[in-house]
């Protein structure tokens, strides 16, 4: 019958069975290639490369410009500093220095590089390369964005050999200058007609543990190993990190085997791997505080008040019983699960140099304590039990936290009740991470949930805690942690940063925080520890740092990636085998299926058009 | 909705055949008073685009170097930059000057021209949501016309409740299960990306690379967006079933399947056409969820990253961008609405 030509809607009703056939056929192809015969060379191929699941940002590999922490750290494993960060205990040791030494004023110090060592190109390494590196950072402005505060002391930096170094400072400075800036190598970058432009995101030049060989936005960054890093190539073949979106693909990808490392769980996430076969989980002591800020009193750098925070916060008894009445230990154990370490001040335990241990000045947990406090500070209790202000108001602090971090809401919905015990009144308000950064700057909060990610020299996060580290009244020009001041402790601040001797230095960053501890313009309730979990079928001898009870992922060096060894082979491929044949059988079951299915519908349809002809 | 389609018959539409020349005319006018529109959306858009992200709490260079060892001078050093110590007046000419020369600004996060940034992550999009919309489409007119024939039956009971729960059913959950069941239990699909990392693939391995990891975002994506075309066709079809013109069509003759495929499909299909254009730049944009879920190197998650910060200019060059495509579609979605109905011709 072909009295009418097909119309639209005629080739519509075709298009169900030829979407069911092409369905069946993709179905097919998609689960084929997990065929033994394709997937074995491939397994044993990447057996070698770690795969490292990942989900941060990154912003640019080049080493002068890039802040984020992820394309930092990746480039922690190309460039090796001057001077690295051990494994042991994050004191200095050896990076392209093999030793140094700094005058007795604190003002020259000098660096000898070991002789022979190669850029991964095979050019020689030679004390020019940091002082180009130094000298960009040092006199363009651009090059200077991501660690220009690292060399703002650095007067001149000169080469009288090609093995030797010698900075000259401004001022004295016992921080060790060789860290944390990695040193780019001058035969490549010298001949760039906008180094501050260059992205750096494949065949990169480097002289750390392995090289960065490709970047593919929102995809994956692969690295190679090294073969002329100066401790000797690693054991395996490359790096992958690998762009996952969500922590529970990341899971679901650790336990196919799709990926070796997953870290930032969630101690739920963290629970559901333990004791999983050929998983081992970590959960390592992290460099990170979360506390609460108090606002004390803030005020710009010239002394003018800033922000709306409740006056009873500037009386150092009403913060003190805030300590007091916060049960830290509980807290942590339901928000954390138990994965994290109790906090004193804001030098987290893994630097056991600077970290204050000195319990006879710790206050713990004692609300009643806090209420004997508050009623000698004269602050009456009303009939409601809120306790009245100096001008007889009922106080009620404002708590202010991120809506998108779930442990900031769990940790107001404890905080909350305890206050009210001791007779204050909260109101929690949750918002975006922006405004609590723009309101914690500016003064405009009573109470606020604050955390920081702290570096192995303490030089830093001391110094934002000095006066001279408050903004100006539009909340630029500095950072400052607490908009807090106090010139005593300025004073030690002062005194460490030009103390050359160890032990001393250690002392006087311990004495600064028990200044910040009473004072208590904040309060740190602990370090959170990081949970991470790897294929340890596959690979051993991640080396944590510290090496005890320490990171595998996030380590201020390279010590996990370049200590890895994969287990024996024939193991793993055996595995990896058996359980691709499951996956065959099914994905040929299911195009089966499909087959079938569009086969049926397509003869039924054809039937009755014919019984109806 | 289309009201009164009895109107258009095959004699109607012999007429309107007699009508290409004064049609012809008129269509250029209608194009031109839609083109018209169009460009004034446009405009809104970019001056929106710029004015509106700018009352978005938080301080770009702020919420950057938050957590970071920076000293006073590389926080102005950031502003200068970012321009942003310009005033906000020469900030925005400065935009549109930019614009003009179909430069985007570069981003702050990413320190990248942002057209690199949308070019980079335009194609994995397109190709998820190409293949998604296809799918659903075909499968949601399909069921829809199936179901409105046999309204009441047993198959439009099940296929019009299986769309409703799949479409009230939570995106990320349901991409999360099947993640979890196929990837992570079963293993016989990845769990995240476009293509195996350091496959270095190329012709069919390749194709086939990117074909399984499309399976899970592309079913996914199709479960919870089928039904409003089911929905759509079932409701259109069923209105045109009452009408006269299919009584005549039988009356000549014709059994039940040609009437409905020759005349009652092509009249039921014209508000669904114009409901498929109108949510494909909807889709474009709402991929967001499924491209957080299987971690799809795509468009959504780079304008979800630019909202912390906030990345003004990429939050502007994605604003720009997906206008420009939502626009673009609508415009096409009348042009063809009105070459299909010649009814909309009239007018």
């Amino acid at each position: 019958m072909a009295f009418t030509p097909p119309t639209a809607g005629g080739r519509l009703l075709s298009r169900p069975l030829a979407l069911l056939a092409s369905l069946a056929i993709a179905g097919g192809i998609c689960f084929a290639p997990m065929s033994p015969a394709s997937a074995t060379p491939e397994a044993s191929d990447t057996s070698k490369v770690i795969k490292v699941a990942t989900n941060a940002t990154i912003d640019t590999f080049n080493p002068f410009i890039s802040i984020y922490a992820t394309p930092t750290g990746i480039n922690r494993m190309v460039y090796e500093n001057l001077v690295q960060y051990s494994a042991e205990d994050s004191s200095d040791t050896e990076g392209l220095a093999e030793k140094w030494e700094t005058s007795s004023d604190g003002k020259t110090w000098t660096f000898h590089l070991r002789p022979g060592m190669k850029w991964s190109d095979g050019e020689p390494i030679t004390a020019k390369d940091p002082k180009w590196t130094y000298e960009q950072m040092m006199n363009n402005e651009v090059m200077g964005s991501a660690n220009g505060s690292l060399v703002s002391n650095f007067d001149t930096v000169e080469t009288p050999d090609d093995t030797t170094l010698v900075i000259t400072m401004k001022e004295p400075q016992a921080s060790n200058p060789g860290v944390e800036i990695p040193v780019v190598p001058e035969h490549v970058w010298s001949k760039l007609d906008d180094p501050g432009k260059h992205e750096n995101n494949k065949d990169v030049v480097g002289s750390g543990p392995y090289t960065l060989k490709s970047y593919k936005p929102s995809q994956s960054v692969e690295l190679t190993a090294n073969p002329n890093f100066w401790r000797g190539a690693p054991k395996v073949d490359g790096i992958q990190y690998i762009y996952y979106k969500n922590t529970d693909a990341q899971v679901q990808a650790l336990r196919a085997g799709e990926v070796d490392i997953v870290s930032k769980l969630t101690p739920a996430q963290f629970k559901a791997l333990e004791g999983q076969d050929g998983i081992t989980t970590n959960s390592g002591k992290g460099r990170r505080f979360t506390g609460l800020g108090l606002n004390s009193g803030a005020e710009s750098k010239d002394g003018k008040p800033m922000g709306d925070g409740h006056p009873v916060l500037k009386d150092v008894a009403v913060r003190t019983a805030i300590r007091q009445a916060i049960d830290t230990e509980t807290m942590m154990a339901k928000v954390l699960d138990g994965h994290g370490t109790l906090a004193t001040s804001f030098i987290p335990a893994v630097f056991p140099k600077w970290h204050l241990d000195d319990t006879s000045v710790l206050k713990g947990y004692d609300p009643e304590a806090a209420n004997k406090m508050l009623d000698e500070a004269g602050y009456k209790r009303g009939d409601d039990g809120i306790r009245l202000d100096k001008q007889g108001k009922p106080i009620k602090l404002r708590l202010l936290g991120t809506s998108d971090e779930p442990d900031e809401q769990q940790m107001a919905d404890f905080i909350g009740p305890w206050l009210k015990e001791v007779g204050i009144d909260t109101a929690v308000e949750m918002t975006d991470g922006d405004t609590v950064s723009v309101d914690s700057t500016m003064g405009n909060y009573d109470m606020y949930f604050t955390a920081w990610g702290v570096g192995a020299d303490p030089d830093f996060q001391l110094g934002i805690n000095t006066c001279d580290s408050r903004p100006d009244e539009k909340g630029e020009g500095a950072t400052s942690m607490d908009n807090w001041c106090d010139p005593e402790f300025d004073k030690l601040y002062n005194q460490q940063h030009a103390e050359l001797d160890p032990e001393k230095r250690s002392q006087l960053v311990k004495e600064a925080q028990k200044v910040h501890y009473a004072a208590t313009p904040s309060i740190d309730f602990w370090y959170k520890d990081s949970l991470e979990a790897y294929r340890s079928d596959r690979f051993t001898n991640l080396t944590k740092q510290p090496i005890e009870g320490g990171v595998i992922t996030e380590q201020s060096g390279y010590w996990s990636f370049y200590g890895a060894t994969p287990v024996d082979e024939t193991k793993t491929a055996a595995d990896a085998d058996s359980g691709m044949s499951v996956g065959l059988w099914i994905g040929v079951g299911i195009a089966v299926a499909a087959g079938i299915v569009g086969a049926v519908i397509f003869a039924r349809s054809r039937k009755t058009a014919d019984e109806r002809e | 909705m289309s009201s009164a389609p009895g109107a258009q018959d095959v004699a109607a539409t012999e007429t309107d055949r007699t009508d290409d020349v004064r049609q012809g005319t008129s269509f250029w006018r209608y194009a031109g008073r839609k083109a018209g529109g169009a460009l004034v959306s446009l405009a809104m858009v970019v001056v929106l685009g710029f004015f509106a992200f700018r009352i978005l709490p938080g301080d770009p260079v702020l919420t950057l170097t938050r957590g970071k060892r920076v000293d006073a001078e590389q926080v102005a050093a950031l502003r200068r930059e970012f321009g942003l110590d310009e005033s906000l007046w020469n900030q925005f000419l400065i935009y549109l000057r930019n614009l003009s020369h179909g430069d985007l600004g570069d981003s702050y996060t990413f320190r990248r021209p942002v057209a690199d940034l949308i070019y980079d992550h335009l194609g994995p999009t397109l190709l998820l949501t190409g293949v998604s919309a296809v799918l659903a489409i075909a499968l949601g007119l399909w069921v829809g016309q199936k179901a409105a024939w046999r309204r009441e039956s047993f198959f439009d009971r099940a296929s019009t409740g299986t769309a409703l729960v799949l479409w009230s059913v939570p995106t990320f959950w349901l991409g999360l299960l099947l993640l979890l069941i196929f990837g992570g239990t079963l293993q016989i699909l990845p769990t995240a990306g476009m293509v195996t990392t350091g496959l270095d693939a190329t012709g069919i391995d390749y194709v086939v690379d990117v074909a399984r990891h499309l399976v899970l975002p592309v079913i996914t994506m199709v479960a919870v967006t089928y039904a409003q075309y089911v929905l759509v066709m079932r409701a259109s079809l069923i209105e045109e079933m009452t009408s006269d013109y299919l009584v005549t069509a039988r009356a000549k003759g014709l059994r039940e399947d040609l009437v409905r495929r020759r005349h009652a499909i092509p009249n039921a299909l014209l508000p669904t056409v114009t409901l498929v254009f109108m949510h494909i730049g909807g889709l474009i944009s709402g991929a967001v969820t499924v491209e957080t879920v299987f971690s799809w190197p795509g468009l959504g998650y780079l304008t979800f990253q630019a909202l912390t910060g906030p990345d003004l200019p990429l939050l502007q060059g994605t604003f720009v961008v997906f206008s420009f495509i939502v626009i673009v579609m609508n415009f096409i979605a009348d042009l063809l609405y009105r070459v299909l109905d010649p009814r909309v011709r009239a007018a």
